[in-house]
């Protein structure tokens, strides 16, 4: 990593940017507290739309896509294909039953559909397990972002920006600023697009619109020798593509914080319809991070870089701040993109660890360890709890040896292995008992961390189940343990399955 | 299970929930639905990639695919990187107008 001093217009520009965005917080302060995801007052269902896309936007989005891009090509289309694909599954499965329950987190709606503590206990560490591992990958683009804005190495600048983002939501929390959502999307979105064109600009591309005509360059790079191959199975085999694909998509349509945001929508039909503008938002990113990554491959290669492999692969998660260098657009201007990143990151830290924090102050230790406990106990200990959290995430980032995207896809492939069968099953067929759900999250729990902990380690295991993707075999198998397991137990209680086919599926 | 389990009350057919054979009526229509969309979501998203294994030269993939250009971009890069996002929109437009139909149709039926 480069040290070549603080920036000082990107530094002023993070402290305007997050000020500006407690303000905003401020200004549409709701009684209700931080501790839940309000949008506020009838935004519209592009507004709903917004908050969806904001919600999902990370570091993984922001900096993963075009660092997968600048390295591996195609493959990196497996990541917005599953990421946008994944909401099609959400919506035309899951949704609109899951709002039906009426619980907002997942272990509540397992407790509600199952009926067992222990399905529940199970629910709620996936949940902080998943929570640790995304937030992973949001702390290694927070760090090599501070990294690059203060010029310091990478631990100093992790330890650095877990301050600034606990700092932050600590203040935000105690002066009691909502997220405006919608605010942070456009900031987010405007963040991403304008220095975008500019590069294009400077590069002499077509850049009023650089997501559509980016095509002259992919293709002058595919021409060029020593540069990003075009074909499809260059950095992986179609069997990793695809395996990679499905996982991020069952992933997405289990991830527990994603589906949370249907409950703040005032009604079913609102929140079905905003799902559209949701994938439209993010695709406007999607179709916008390629164009990044083929963007500094160009610039790189006109200014003589050197380009070999391990080079290459330190600089991936930062290739949409290095584009903008290569083209030689202004310090303030990369630093734009550089806000953008770091406030991304640090909303989708700030939700997960307040989803994990709520999954163990209420699923786990008031459920199971002290039922006693009251409100305000409940309270500090999930404030506890979210502090611990993030000091284990940052053990973890420490030295992650993977890019921002593979790590967030473990993250997807957890989901897909455990959450994901258990609420379509549960959903979809009413005979699935208990036994079965605690059966399949044991199953998808052990295929994930076997294919995480084992796969360099037994020969031809990597290759058949690698841990970004371990879904494309891992849910199906889930699937089929949670039928055999279901229909070898009794059937779950009769209210649960009255209630399913009367309340859950009734137009 | 080929053993007989002990004897349980049999529920009320009209209350089984089951993907593979919904109950008539509101039920059925959607998860047809339901089965048009996945199968035109899995088609385009994976199917895809088959054809592109289907037409390779190369190990690589090259092939017919990869080498026509459209608006600009290789085939298979203009259609996993920008048409399939539209495609997921529209799917999931048109599985929000059919929903609206059939709620508006059962509801004035009940």
């Amino acid at each position: 990593m480069p040290s070549d001093g603080i920036k000082l217009a990107p530094a002023l520009l993070l402290a305007c940017i997050l000020a500006l965005s407690l303000l905003v917080g401020l200004a549409g302060r709701t009684s209700k507290g931080a501790y839940y995801l309000v949008s506020g007052p009838s935004v519209g269902r592009a507004g709903i739309g917004a908050a969806i896309a904001s919600n999902w936007m990370s570091a993984a989005s922001f900096l993963g896509i075009a660092g997968i891009f600048y390295l591996q090509g195609y493959m990196a289309f497996a990541y917005v294909v599953g990421w946008t694909g994944g909401y099609v599954l959400l919506l035309i499965l899951m949704a609109a039953q899951i709002r039906r329950f009426g619980k907002y987190t997942a272990p509540e709606f397992v407790e509600a559909r199952y009926d067992s503590p222990v399905a529940r206990c199970l629910a709620a560490t996936i949940t902080i397990l998943i929570t640790l591992i995304y937030c992973t990958a949001q702390y290694k683009g927070i760090a090599l972002v501070f990294s690059w804005i203060f010029g310091l190495d990478y631990t100093p600048s992790l330890f650095l920006g877990t301050a600034v983002g606990i700092g932050y939501l600590v203040l935000s929390g105690t002066l009691g600023a909502s997220r405006n959502q919608q605010f942070q999307y456009g900031t987010l979105i405007l963040c991403f697009i304008i220095p975008l064109m500019v590069i294009a600009k400077k590069l002499g591309y077509f850049w009023v619109l650089p997501q559509l005509g980016y095509g002259r360059a992919l293709c002058e790079l595919g021409r060029a020798p020593h540069h990003l191959s075009l074909a499809p199975w260059t950095s992986g085999t179609a069997y990793e593509w695809i395996a990679l694909c499905f996982t991020l998509m069952v992933g997405t349509a289990g991830l527990p914080h994603v589906l949370s945001r249907f409950y703040t929508v005032p009604n079913l039909r609102d929140a079905r319809w905003s799902v559209v503008w949701g994938i439209f938002f993010i695709g406007l990113l999607y179709w916008s991070a390629p164009v990044y990554a083929t963007l500094a491959r160009i610039a790189q290669g006109s200014a003589e870089m050197p380009t070999d492999p391990e080079a290459a692969r330190a600089l991936a998660d930062l290739i949409v701040l290095k584009a903008g260098e290569w083209a030689g657009l202004p310090s303030w201007l990369i630093g734009i993109i550089a806000v953008g990143a770091v406030i991304a990151a640090f909303s989708t830290v700030t939700g997960l660890l307040i989803t994990g924090a709520g999954a163990f102050s209420y699923d786990i230790y008031y459920r199971l360890i002290n039922p006693a406990a009251d409100e305000k106990k409940r309270m500090y200990v999930a404030k506890g709890a979210t502090l611990v959290l993030a000091l284990l995430v940052v053990v973890l980032a420490v030295n992650p040896p993977w890019l921002i995207a593979q790590i967030t896809a473990v993250a997807f492939a957890l989901a897909g292995n455990t959450l994901f069968p258990v609420f379509l099953l549960g959903i979809w067929w009413d005979r699935t008992s208990k036994q079965g759900a605690v059966a399949g999250m044991l199953t998808g729990l052990a295929v994930t961390f076997g294919a995480l902990l084992l796969g360099p380690l037994v020969p031809g295991l990597g290759t058949a189940l690698p841990a970004t993707s371990s879904a494309l075999i891992g849910a199906p198998l889930v699937i089929l343990v949670m039928i055999g397991v279901s229909l070898a137990t009794p059937p779950p209680p009769e209210e649960i399955r009255r209630f399913l086919a009367e309340e859950v599926h009734a137009p | 299970m080929t053993d007989t389990p002990p004897p349980r009350p049999v529920p009320n057919p009209d209350y089984r929930v089951n993907f593979f054979r919904p109950r008539a009526g509101y039920l059925r229509q959607k998860v047809r639905y339901t089965w048009v969309l996945l199968i035109s979501w899995a088609f385009f998203t994976l199917g895809f990639q088959f054809l592109l294994l289907l037409t390779q030269d190369t190990p690589e993939g090259d092939g017919l695919i990869t080498e026509t250009i459209l608006f600009g971009f290789p085939l298979h890069y203009w259609f996993s990187g920008q048409f399939l996002i539209v495609w997921f929109i529209l799917l999931c437009f048109f599985f929000n107008l059919f929903v609206d139909h059939l709620t508006r149709i059962h509801r004035k039926n009940r």
